[in-house]
């Protein structure tokens, strides 16, 4: 068996880096990475991008040596991509937050209203309401986080968290600053209107986490394989016969719904803004659907059937 | 974390699109939100401060672009768009301050651009307030954007006392 040499090289410098010999034809990226990171122990494999060209797409994990464009002598390119921190961590943090944010207002911890206010309670039934849905919505994103999700990525850049931090965080303290304000002015159309919100609401959460069991049962437990999510037995799947991402879908609906319920202007905001990055994650996704798989669905759109 | 596309941007000259709608809009918070709004601080001197700072950058500024296009640019510009910063900018930030100052208690008095609760959209917003978070915000964004034009200044003009010496 003929062994290969990989010598890995600055992507921006040129330097050389490393030089590796006897390295096993079937050798994965990965074990590349690991070797690599021997003679550099700071930039450990997560954070480590390589290529074949400089300026090139980042080779895999799962590539074999082998089976790339390359001489015995194989020529790699690093470049650091900086601090990573793993998705569980990320999603665990920016989660956890908003739950805990929300109920200090909610019972009206001192400092946030007037001295008179502090851990009195709301007379409204939609606030006490709007508590459980949030807090709900929150509980489900994290058990989802531990136990529905598998991540194709495993980590990302570190100032990821703050960035993400900030906007889960401080849009949930100033949605429940409003919500529950000693002069929280419930909804126009009163019981009526609380009671659609709160069943588009429910039907959009078991719609989400439909779709979040759906595309975890498409992918088997530590694989990174990807395939064309379909319809199952659940009809709340049966969404993805019109859209690529229904849980982006059901996820801008449950907002929807709380903001209807609450009739509050920064829900509505949140909603809006979650709504336009969720498109257009959406719209990135579908296309990276359409490249990968020849006979996509044609009358599927990224996140609105028919629309968008 | 994937990156999707981004689409492309025209580029007619090498500004960053950030940073340069960062100023646009920061101007026209100025002109439209605060000089045009309040009345009353339109005769004020800090007024005519940072529109004088202005009009001189942005005449050096354009004067720049264009004879850059036109691949003919006199070094005499290309010093007084890298130096003479060091002054307007200054005065330009000045001026802005004093005249958000100015606005406060007129802002403050007349409500203005304010919504108090309780209303049905449960939605508060304090523009007095907010005009003095935008004052606090000139704190780490002016140095930051002052030492990036020096640090700017120094790459580009010791550039051409070494007659354009490539990299």
């Amino acid at each position: 068996m003929k062994h290969y040499e990989v010598e890995i090289l600055d992507a921006k410098t040129r330097e050389k880096l490393c030089f590796l010999d006897k390295v096993e034809p079937h050798a994965t990226i990965a074990e590349i990475k690991n070797l690599f990171t021997k003679t550099h122990p700071q930039w450990y494999p997560a954070r480590q991008s390589l290529r074949l060209d400089p300026k090139g797409k980042s080779l895999k994990d799962e590539d074999v040596l082998q089976k790339l464009p390359v001489g015995t002598t194989a020529t790699l390119y690093f470049r650091d991509l900086g601090a990573q921190i793993s998705w569980v961590t990320v999603f665990l943090t920016e989660y956890a937050g908003p739950l805990f944010i929300y109920l200090l207002f909610y019972f009206r911890v001192p400092f946030i209203y007037g001295h008179k206010y502090d851990f009195t309670s709301s007379r409204h039934t939609v606030v006490h309401l709007a508590c459980i849905c949030h807090s709900f919505h929150y509980v489900k994103r994290l058990l989802e986080t531990l136990f529905v999700h598998r991540f194709s990525h495993g980590t990302m850049p570190l100032r990821n968290i703050f960035k993400n931090c900030t906007y889960y965080w401080g849009f949930a303290a100033w949605m429940a600053y409003y919500i529950n304000h000693p002069l929280y002015t419930p909804p126009t159309y009163g019981a009526q209107q609380v009671k659609l919100a709160l069943a588009i609401f429910v039907i959009c959460q078991l719609g989400n986490f439909s779709i979040h069991m759906a595309l975890r049962d498409l992918r088997p437990a530590g694989s990174k394989t990807r395939k064309i999510p379909y319809p199952t037995k659940n009809p709340f799947t049966w969404l993805f016969l019109l859209v690529s991402c229904p849980n982006y879908t059901y996820e801008v609906g449950s907002w929807i719904g709380f903001a209807i319920m609450t009739q509050c202007l920064p829900v509505a905001l949140f909603s809006l803004v979650g709504f336009t990055q969720m498109t257009i994650w959406a719209k990135g996704k579908h296309r990276s659907y359409l490249k990968e798989f020849r006979d996509y669905p044609p009358l599927r759109m990224p996140i609105i059937p028919f629309l968008l | 974390t994937g990156e999707w596309h981004k689409p492309g941007r025209r580029r007619i000259v090498p500004s960053s699109v950030v940073l340069t709608s960062f100023q646009v809009m920061s101007r026209v918070f100025l002109i439209w939100a605060v000089t045009h709004s309040v009345k009353e601080v339109q005769s004020e001197d800090s007024v005519l401060l940072f529109v004088i700072a202005w009009t001189i950058t942005e005449i050096i500024r354009y004067s720049f672009y264009t004879f850059s296009l036109l691949n003919h640019l006199p070094y005499l510009i290309k010093w007084a768009r890298y130096t003479l910063f060091i002054v307007l900018y200054p005065m330009g930030v000045s001026g802005e301050l004093l005249t958000i100052y100015a606005a406060l208690p007129f802002v403050r008095q007349a409500g203005l651009y304010s919504i108090s609760l309780p209303n049905k959209y449960n939605f508060s917003f304090d523009y007095h307030a907010f005009l003095i978070l935008i004052m606090i915000s000139y704190i780490p964004i002016f140095p930051q954007l002052y030492f990036h034009m020096i640090h700017q200044r120094r790459k580009i003009l010791s550039h051409t006392e070494e007659h354009k010496k490539f990299e």
